[in-house]
């Protein structure tokens, strides 16, 4: 009896138990159902709605910071050098003779670009974390005044005009210039650049800045890109002429050769319309000057060789006698010196034709590059002394500066501003990111798509099993943390296996990157935090009014007129917050021709209005494109009874995620 | 003596044998081949190369003839070494017996018994070493004085250490003289028609990846002497080899090099200097090179001159005095023993087991020569030729080319490929010989035909990927999509 009632319970248990089982996971998957709007709930797990809070993610959390020198500025009697710490909030000075440091300074939002005045009394500092410049007494290093400018300005010029005193400055995160009167210290106008305002330059005679624009505009996914060198009259802001730089990108310095007539900028010319079948040959990207003369002509001339490439140019300084220039190669470590008298005659002997072709033949730098001076990690920022005798090397990762004489072209020394920040992982890792010699003979670094660890703007074709079949947007790597999986088809399960395997196969064609350093790299990934948007003033303050209407535009489970919206079409469901995905695999409508499959990982959205071009092939070249132009049947969300309004409404409020 | 000791002594002698010490730091490898041996009858090229008695030696320092250690022993013949990157294993190029065939064999620089490493029919030779320890060698080896014109062609083998060897050559003509470059690839000597048409043969310098994807000319095609051999990256990245007018029997040759900067365009002489002739440049460190050098002719060495070791500066005006030299031999090979930096590796895309490669030509009117007889038309269709053994040429079919000159054509891959491009009249324009290969699921792109060396793409999107490929194969055409107009 005793038994039997035993089993009539154990029976009951195991069967309510059982029930319980069944009903709740069908519970659950109704509610996955009803929640993610997804007939087949193969991949879904709860994690995709119930995310971690961002305050978990690595890029939230606090990290070491390190004595890494960005941009520099030489006082006009060369005997010291001021160079911007971004990542410690401070400007050091160095005495040139002894190379060491003498003071350093507080200065609060990310110094990055540096300028004197004429008497070398008024240090200028473009701060580029918030948005905002500093004017310091060299005396004292006290701050004598600040202003806001755009959205993260990286460097600062100064210039005597006939109307006054101007600071030039580049916005990088607002797309735009600032020009600044220095007493008092106001913004007088800002004029629009190109994409992404990086470096600027002023003319001899004080008549003209030229301000270098790091990323490429393409009319279409397939049609050549352009970056542009705007040249603005300092005095009023105004713009007097945009240089188309042709399928250049990552152009981040500028300089001007008076006694030449020409301006240089530091570029990688891109060939991302051609499948990426191979790397040698430059078929990929290669880096090279572009050479704009005053009647509008502009020559772009490599700066590889046929068989080593000096990855990711970025500063570059003409000497005073315009008979040199140097340029600092960030994923080679090295600052090539170009000998300006042999590249100039070589642009006198050629005809029309072989200067339109220069940049793609690599075989010609021989003929102009007088020398390759090794540096320290990551040179980035150059500075020159005013008689020319001394140049300065930024080397970024290594936390000094490499002086060099520019006679013997052999190094003097180091100023030494911090320990290399070799015990922090993601520095480690940052050293991975930016060097070029994990690829086919050092042509590109991590970087070299990913500036800052953003996207570059443009859709490549990569080898995949067929050719010219797998056009794909670049992705943003900021803000990545806990988006897994990756890659457009969400077949990358972690940063390792992304960068890992598959990038030495269609990309790198060299061996992996061995295993501790893909480890330290996709540390770096995971610490970079998402791109800012919006300007520092308005960084924890409230929506505005069009911004709120856009948010719930975006939050709308029903249309204006109450007809509800399916759940696997409303916004939120798929760009669910905080990450702003549900990381699962979509088809909004977007399978091109040549598309192998219609459906796509669903990308993230913290930090989308600077994610330019959108889509998985890139093809909508702002937010605006994908609902008209490229939208279809209201799959990408239903938008149908939006008015324009309500699009611009929900844009602004998109580029505030 | 006790049964123990003898037993402590045999194990302790075995244990001694076993290990290879380091040789002393500056030691050499050097070939030496005995003086006035006339090469055996149906001689390979090996044979006259390195006749009876020829041997591999370990140079220590101070260099004197006392100091040689011979590494080839119980070797009839053995020569061509090549140094591990960890610097501690001489690769070679051996005879076992007078009718064996040539073999590769190694030995530890610190001495022991030659081990051989392949079993190649018709022989190996040329042995070289790429990334990860991977053994890249030429097989069969050809008879002598028909290097470059066999029926039979040498082609290139890699072999990973414990694994059998995979073909990476798949031209009409010998693979030769491989070496790897710092960044990988696989440096060999090949032949081809002149593009001058000055000679119907000459040998230039190619390169591939090491899973013998992406072969491509690497200098030496138009212009220079018609033989090079022995190319070898120097420590500043220059490539040295020697060149000679011909390559019959005692023919020696000079040292000359390219800039790898420009490597079509800047060969030139190697050393200031004037020397009877070169057996061989090495890298040494810094930017010396170390140099087997013929001088004038010493007693009991008249058949072949008297080669000795030089080391020689990058800026020497003069030869100097030789490092080494053995009255008794001539020392016509020498290469250093020292550990250095390994070269890359290369993940490969091959994809074994695919019966194909995809070619993607850019714009097949692309050309630094004329078409023939001038003819200015554009290309209209691409026809493309396999070449199928003892010189037969099989047409596989042509495909249309589209209006900005761009084909996408996926072909029978590991078969020598020809192309020609035609005018809308069926009129060969332009003609490219069947030395191209593509591997199984290679895909492989080109700027256009007879194209300008070392030059990067325009950014510019071919029609071609428009619309799928074109398939052809060996067994006649397949599928051929239409071309397209912008």
């Amino acid at each position: 009896m005793k038994l039997e009632r035993i089993i009539l319970v154990a029976s009951s248990l195991a069967l309510a138990g059982a029930g319980a089982t069944v009903g709740g996971f069908s519970g659950l998957r109704y509610h996955e159902r009803l929640r993610s709007g997804l007939p087949n709930l193969g991949m879904v797990s709860c994690v995709h709605c119930h995310q971690r809070g961002l305050d978990t993610l690595p890029w939230a959390k606090p990290r070491p910071h390190h004595d890494a020198p960005d941009g520099m500025a030489v006082s006009p009697d060369g005997k010291t050098l001021f160079i911007a710490l971004n990542d410690r909030d401070e400007v050091a000075e160095a005495d040139v003779a002894s190379l060491s440091v003498t003071r350093r300074v507080k200065v609060p939002g990310g110094p990055f670009g540096l300028a004197l005045d004429a008497t070398g009394r008024r240090l200028f500092v473009a701060c580029r974390n918030q948005d905002r410049v500093a004017v310091i007494d060299t005396r004292d290093l006290k701050e004598l005044a600040a202003i806001s400018v755009g959205i993260r300005p990286t460097d600062v010029a100064y210039c005597l005009t006939p109307a006054g005193e101007r600071l030039i400055v580049p916005n990088s995160g607002s797309n735009d210039i600032s020009v600044l009167s220095v007493s008092p210290l106001l913004e007088l106008t800002r004029s629009a650049g190109g994409r992404e305002p990086y470096a600027v330059a002023v003319s001899a005679d004080g008549g003209r800045v030229y301000i270098a624009n790091r990323m490429a505009i393409h009319d279409q996914v397939l049609s050549q890109p352009a970056s542009e060198l705007t040249v603005l009259d300092p005095s009023n802001g105004h713009v007097l002429n945009r240089v188309e730089l042709h399928s250049a990108h990552l152009a981040e310095g500028v300089a001007e050769v008076p006694a030449r007539g020409w301006v240089l900028n530091s570029m990688v010319r891109v060939r991302n319309l051609v499948p990426i079948t191979q790397v040698k040959d430059g078929w990929v990207m290669s880096t090279g000057v572009a050479i704009s003369k005053r009647d509008g002509e502009v020559t772009q001339v490599p700066l590889d060789e046929a068989n080593a490439y000096f990855s990711d140019p970025s500063g570059i300084v003409a000497s005073p006698d315009g008979k040199r220039a140097y340029v600092a190669s960030g994923g080679a470590d090295v600052v090539t010196v170009l000998d300006l008298d042999r590249l100039g005659a070589w642009l006198a002997h050629a005809g029309e034709a072989e200067r339109s072709d220069a940049i793609e033949n690599m075989a010609l730098s021989y003929q102009y590059v007088s020398a390759r001076i090794p540096t320290g990690c990551n040179p980035q920022h150059l500075a020159l002394s005013p008689d020319g005798s001394r140049l300065f090397v930024a080397e970024r990762l290594d936390d000094r500066v490499l002086v060099v004489d520019t006679a013997s072209l052999k190094p003097v020394g180091r100023i030494v501003l911090g320990d290399g920040g070799l015990a922090d992982p993601i520095r480690l890792g940052e050293r991975v990111f930016t060097r070029a010699r994990y690829t086919f003979q050092g042509q590109f670094s991590c970087r070299s798509c990913h500036p800052d660890g953003h996207v570059d703007g443009l859709s490549y074709d990569f080898d995949g099993a067929g050719v010219g079949d797998n056009l794909l947007a670049n992705r943003s790597l900021c803000g990545v943390a806990g988006t897994e999986p990756f890659k457009w088809n969400g077949k990358n399960p972690t940063l390792q296996y992304q960068d890992g395997p598959r990038f030495a196969r269609v990309l790198m064609r060299t061996d992996e990157i061995p295993q501790p350093q893909l480890d330290e790299l996709a540390t770096f990934i995971k610490h970079l935090p998402p791109t800012r948007t919006i300007p520092w003033s308005r960084v924890g303050q409230p929506l505005t009014p069009a911004e709120e209407r856009g948010r719930k535009l975006f939050f709308a489970t029903q249309r204006t007129d109450g007809t509800p919206i399916p759940v696997g079409r409303q916004c939120q469901t798929c760009h669910r917050p905080p990450l702003f995905t549900d990381r699962l695999l979509t088809s909004v409508g977007t399978q091109g021709a040549q598309d192998t499959s219609g459906v796509f990982d669903t990308p993230h959205l913290i930090g989308v209005g600077a994610m330019a071009p959108y889509l998985h092939d890139g093809r909508a070249k702002t937010l605006e494109e994908i609902w008209t132009v490229y939208q279809k049947d209201d799959l990408h969300g239903v938008s149908s009874y939006w008015s324009k309004q309500q699009l611009n409404d929900l844009v602004e409020y998109l580029k505030t995620i | 003596m006790s049964s123990h000791t003898c037993i402590l002594l045999g194990a302790a002698a075995l244990l001694l044998a076993g290990c290879h010490p380091d040789a002393p730091e500056g030691s050499l490898v050097l070939t030496q081949t005995p003086v006035g041996i006339p090469p055996p009858p149906s001689a390979t090229v090996l044979d006259v190369r390195y006749p009876p008695g020829s041997r591999v030696v370990l140079l220590v320092p101070p260099f004197r003839a006392d100091t040689v250690r011979e590494l080839s022993h119980g070797l009839v013949a053995a020569g061509d070494p090549c140094v591990s990157w960890d610097g501690r294993w001489v690769y070679f190029a051996g005879k076992g017996t007078d009718e064996a065939a040539w073999q590769i064999y190694r030995v530890n620089v610190g001495g022991g018994q030659p081990e051989l490493v392949t079993r190649m029919p018709g022989g190996a030779m040329d042995p070289s070493i790429a990334a990860h320890g991977e053994l890249v060698f030429s097989s069969p080896v050809p008879k002598a004085g028909r290097l470059s014109t066999p029926s039979e062609p040498a082609a290139l083998y890699g072999q990973m250490p414990g694994h059998e060897p995979s073909r990476l050559t798949f031209g009409t003509e010998s693979a030769v003289d491989s070496t790897v470059l710092r960044d990988g690839r696989v440096l060999f000597v090949t032949s081809g028609a002149r593009g001058d048409g000055r000679s119907p043969r000459h040998l230039s310098l190619f390169t591939i990846n090491n899973d013998g994807t992406e072969v491509t000319a690497y200098a030496c095609v138009d212009g220079g002497e018609d033989i090079v051999r022995r190319p070898r990256e120097l420590g500043d990245g220059r490539i040295a080899f020697l060149a000679s007018r011909s390559e019959g029997p005692g023919t020696v040759g000079w040292a000359e090099f390219v800039r790898s900067s420009a490597p079509f365009a800047t060969r030139s002489s190697l050393f200031a200097f004037h020397g009877a002739g070169c057996r061989s440049v090495e890298p040494m460190s810094g930017e010396d090179v170390l140099a087997c050098i013929e001088t004038s002719a010493g007693g009991g060495r008249s058949m072949m001159r008297n080669a000795k070791v030089f080391r020689v500066g990058a800026d020497a005006a003069a030869i100097g005095a030789p490092i080494f030299d053995d009255p008794q031999w001539n020392s016509i090979e020498a290469t250093p023993v020292a550990a250095r930096a390994e070269p890359n590796g290369h993940t490969s895309a091959v994809m074994p087991g695919a019966p194909y490669g995809t070619l993607l030509c850019l714009n097949v009117n692309d050309g630094s020569e004329p078409a023939a007889d001038g003819n200015p038309a554009p290309a209209a269709e691409l026809r493309v030729f396999a070449s199928v053994g003892s010189g037969v040429r099989r047409t596989l079919g042509t495909v249309p080319v589209d209006s900005d000159g761009s084909v996408i054509v996926q072909l029978p891959a590991d078969v020598p490929l020809g192309l020609d491009t035609l005018d809308a009249q069926g009129h060969v324009l332009r003609h490219q010989p069947a030395l191209l290969w593509l591997r199984p699921g290679e895909n492989r792109a080109c700027i256009g035909c007879h194209e300008q060396r070392n030059h990067a793409p325009r950014n510019i999107r071919p029609l071609a990927t428009m619309h799928g490929p074109a398939h052809l194969t060996l067994n006649g055409p397949t599928t051929v999509p239409h071309a397209t107009t912008p």
